[in-house]
């Protein structure tokens, strides 16, 4: 016994020094999962309100910019609302049918997403999983495993939620994977590789596929992002000489260096499907 | 007791400088010439190298702890911060005692600086715990070997700017008329 109490005072600093760092991988281990950490995150009161504070400061020299987005945005969406109401031979049709909501031919559920604002109070590009903080909570009616997107395309997911604040793992992380589409229909996924904050990469797409310089990728709706959003631009392919696959390398279509005003999309179908989905997996 | 809250107040205001100005550089377009993030100044070590000479390694590694967790919950990299400041507060004692001709307790009541190590002894002292710690930050932080150039290339480009910041700092914020 006492050669022991003697060990531990002689190496009591080793042990303490064992015992942070042991701590330290548990706390990395717990976050590295895609559930993600409840304790040290931005969105804890404290670094969120101290976020909010510098944003305030900053948020008026961006105006101008921001303003020049939002108009953007409202042209495209009008373009694409005046595109639906030419297109609407229901309306214009002299016959109309009624369709009751117990109707059996009535499968299609529309107005699934409410769209949530958002203001981007902290952002960062550097690091190997890339997270941005807003200033809305559970109070706004955000919850985890929400779709962030913003006016030009997808952004990320919620991972983190307080009372007022709440941090989203962007697209820009190693350590998650979105399904996406190519226009034609193929299906493969995105993700990053660290490095250049202006390249993401899609894969499992067969050679057999031809894809151009400037096609479009859009999300797909096996993801938690609201189908067909757009994802990136392609610029440069390359074949993998191995398994008949190919590297397609695209370009964001946001612009993360500058990025203010995001939209929380909240799917009301989300509950019934994930009780669904895991329902059927415990049957397997 | 001005110890204490001379290190206190030094801590808040090297992590208001980390989190509000130095986290928001690769932001900007110019912070990256090549086109990716590189380089990525972290000046908030520079706490755990300014602790005066004769805390001991218990307070060191207590303090490098909250330090990195705190850091850690602005960046949300969940203690990987936390687990390089540990490493360098352990260390730190033996690198300061390679470093010196006199022994720690010679120094009441001072923290390590330019002018009672003098230039080269304090950037060795600096610039060796700043490169283990941002070694060791971000191997685990990327935690693949795919890419062992950009990883090498990401430590030394960083510690050089981080080290840059740190001279800046010292030179801003050591008085220059001589004090006890």
């Amino acid at each position: 016994m006492r050669n022991f109490i003697l060990f531990i005072r002689r190496f009591f600093n080793l042990i303490l020094f064992l015992a942070l760092e042991i701590v330290c991988i548990i706390l990395i281990a717990r976050t590295n999962t895609l559930q993600g950490n409840d304790v040290m995150s931005s969105a804890n009161a404290l670094t969120g309100l101290l976020y909010k504070k510098q944003n305030d400061v900053v948020y008026y020299f961006d105006l101008r910019r921001m303003n020049d987005s939002l108009i953007a945005e409202n042209a495209k969406l009008r373009a694409r609302m005046a595109g639906i109401k030419s297109l609407d031979t229901l309306k214009d049709s002299l016959v109309k049918r009624p369709v009751k909501p117990n109707d059996s031919g009535h499968v299609v559920q529309y107005a699934n997403y409410i769209y949530h604002t958002a203001r981007v109070i902290n952002n960062s590009i550097s690091s190997a999983n890339n997270y941005l903080t807003i200033n809305r909570g559970t109070a706004d009616g955000i919850g985890k495993g929400m779709a962030v997107i913003s006016s030009t395309g997808a952004v990320g997911k919620v991972v983190n939620v307080s009372p007022h604040y709440a941090s989203v793992l962007s697209v820009l992380s190693i350590k998650q994977q979105i399904s996406a589409k190519l226009k034609e229909g193929n299906f493969g996924y995105v993700t990053w590789e660290g490095g250049r904050p202006d390249i993401m990469v899609l894969k499992d797409i067969p050679q057999y596929v031809k894809v151009k310089r400037g096609d479009s990728v859009y999300t797909t709706s096996y993801s938690f992002f609201p189908s067909d959003m757009l994802i990136g631009v392609i610029y440069k392919t390359e074949l993998i000489k191995k398994n008949n696959l190919q590297l397609i390398y695209l370009q964001p279509s946001v612009n993360f260096r500058n990025l203010q005003y995001v939209y929380v999309v909240e799917n009301t179908m989300t509950e019934e499907r994930t009780r669904l989905e895991d329902s059927s997996k415990k049957h397997l | 007791m001005t110890v204490y809250i001379r290190n206190f107040l030094r801590f808040c205001a090297i992590m208001l400088i980390q989190v509000l100005i130095l986290n928001k550089i690769t932001l900007r377009w110019w912070s990256q010439p090549a086109g990716f993030p590189v380089f990525i100044p972290y000046l908030y070590p520079l706490f755990i190298l300014l602790i005066p000479f004769e805390a001991s390694v218990v307070v060191l590694l207590l303090l490098g702890f909250v330090t990195g967790i705190t850091m850690d919950a602005f960046m949300n990299t969940g203690g990987i911060h936390a687990c390089a400041c540990v490493l360098i507060a352990y260390l730190r004692t033996n690198v300061l005692n390679a470093l010196l001709p006199k022994n720690l307790s010679e120094y009441p009541n001072q923290s390590p600086s330019v002018k009672n190590m003098g230039w080269m002894p304090f950037l060795t002292y600096s610039g060796f715990l700043i490169l283990l710690h941002h070694a060791l930050f971000f191997t685990v932080e990327l935690w693949s070997l795919n890419n062992i150039g950009y990883l090498i290339l990401k430590i030394v480009a960083s510690s050089i700017t981080s080290l840059l910041f740190i001279i800046v700092y010292l030179l801003l914020f050591t008085r220059q008329n001589a004090r006890a």
